[in-house]
């Protein structure tokens, strides 16, 4: 219903006027939305932020916003949260997860909830994860390993589903057909 | 009624088979009637169909919920489902990696744009088992009745808040040898109420949550404490810098923790701190 579509517009306007008031989210409004403060840096708000901005123009569109929030929404295929968060954790974009981006991440998740550990400890987790990880031992995990990987730990994909998406906007995206076709279609968004 | 007479007809578009297997299924007659081992070895049956599989009957806290629910008695019940011989799961790096507020979209949703999270977290050295009893032994004079299985637990508030009675969800988390996350999440009730709960519930468990940041205690690493080229100021500025309540405005970096014991004496005495303002 138009109420619906309206909510999710609604949700963006909010977002996006947060800080610079014209109708895009900057990434500084991200980053008020999700850790209540505009100061500082995260590593996991740039991923989300260039995940988002598929232009790379520094800022995401209503469309953006759209497209990329489709893949959250509980009903989208697996396959497409599997590989959003693939590319999530692929730094470098390099099309591998490599040890290195690991570790990186790691230290930064240590810094946001400030628990500090030694090298070995680190190292540890880090060797564990690759264990179960890495099946080919090359030291980096392509995407075929994290696809099984992910199915072996689902948990992992926790934070890929917004289970609001579901009542705030389910006219917006496709419905939940057991063909699960999903798509924006972006046509439908000039009529906003 | 007709289906006592098997007096029925399938729409037209069914197919023959589909047709024959249901008119043995909706046979009136038990004798004659179809069984379920013979349905699952039908033709048309087993077209595109995938048997379910049945994964170890793990007891699932819904289930006690329920049980918790209709009972009226507002009687802290203290119920051990299963003797643990279970460790805690372990928290893989990508586990612990997905805590993170910039990967938690669900706050864009948040109708306050407060500080008020419905998740919380915090770590502890003690083992699993002392960081269970603390927490029971902590809610449960604050009016919260405690359901245990292994490693998580269910706390539920007797009394009835501004959105029904208060749920918080507990699990505990291996992150590394001697080093647990426990992870508390409302499940049911008002957000406000939740944080309330936490609040006065982390009073009680001040003995067992590991802060490092904790005003200036160090703990020194076997040899020189102070590493200048120590691996963790390689990474890049980027993520070196963390997301800080505008309230905090120091971040004490602490060298290598040693997982041994040190008395608090020890620490005050030996420490020497390597700070970086951030």
């Amino acid at each position: 219903s138009v109420n619906e579509v309206e909510a999710l517009y609604e949700l963006f306007k909010k977002l996006s006027s947060s800080i610079i008031d014209d109708g895009l989210i900057h990434k500084e409004e991200l980053q008020l939305a999700l850790f209540h403060t505009p100061i500082g840096s995260n590593l996991f708000l740039d991923r989300v932020f260039d995940l988002f901005d598929e232009k790379r123009n520094g800022v995401i569109e209503f469309e953006e916003f759209v497209h990329a929030l489709n893949v959250f929404h509980p009903c989208a295929p697996l396959e497409d949260k599997i590989d959003f968060a693939f590319r999530l954790y692929d730094l470098r974009q390099t099309g591998f997860i490599e040890r290195e981006e690991v570790k990186q991440m790691v230290i930064a998740i240590l810094m946001e909830s400030e628990m500090n550990l030694s090298d070995d400890l680190l190292e540890e987790i880090i060797d564990k994860t690759f264990d179960d990880a890495d099946a080919d031992k090359d030291g980096k995990i392509n995407k075929e390993e994290w696809k099984a990987f992910v199915l072996r730990n689902p948990n992992l994909l926790r934070n890929m589903t917004l289970p609001h998406l579901k009542s705030v906007m389910n006219s917006y995206f496709q419905y939940c057909t057991p063909n699960l076709v999903f798509l924006i279609d972006p046509l439908a968004l000039s009529y906003l | 009624m007709k289906i006592f007479k098997a007096d029925f007809d399938c729409p037209p578009w069914f197919s023959s088979s589909a047709k024959k297997l249901i008119k043995r299924i909706l046979d009136p007659n038990p004798l004659t009637r179809i069984t379920v081992a013979e349905i699952i070895e039908n033709e048309w049956f087993k077209k595109g169909y995938i048997p379910p599989r049945f994964e170890r009957a793990d007891v699932s806290l819904d289930d006690v919920d329920a049980i918790f629910n209709e009972s009226r008695d507002s009687r802290n019940l203290v119920e051990q489902c299963e003797e643990g011989s279970a460790v805690p799961a372990t928290m893989n790096a990508f586990e612990l990696i997905s805590t993170s507020q910039g990967l938690n979209l669900s706050s864009l949703f948040e109708k306050q744009m407060g500080l008020v999270k419905r998740e919380t977290r915090f770590t502890s050295k003690c083992p699993a088992n002392e960081i269970i009893s603390k927490i029971e032994k902590t809610a449960m004079p604050m009016g919260f009745g405690v359901k245990k299985n292994n490693y998580k637990m269910k706390l539920l508030g007797e009394k009835t808040g501004r959105k029904g009675h208060l749920a918080v969800t507990t699990e505990i988390f291996q992150v590394a040898p001697s080093l647990f996350m426990v992870e508390l999440r409302k499940s049911e009730g008002d957000t406000l109420e939740f944080h309330k709960f936490y609040n006065n519930l982390s009073t009680g468990l001040k003995d067992i949550v590991w802060t490092t940041t904790d005003r200036g205690k160090v703990e020194e690493k076997d040899g020189d404490p102070f590493v200048p080229n120590s691996p963790k100021s390689a990474f890049t500025p980027k993520s070196e810098n963390s997301l800080k309540n505008s309230s905090k405005a120091l971040i004490c970096i602490t060298e290598a923790i040693v997982p041994k014991e040190a008395t608090s004496e020890q620490q005050k005495a030996k420490g020497r701190m390597h700070t970086k303002c951030l």
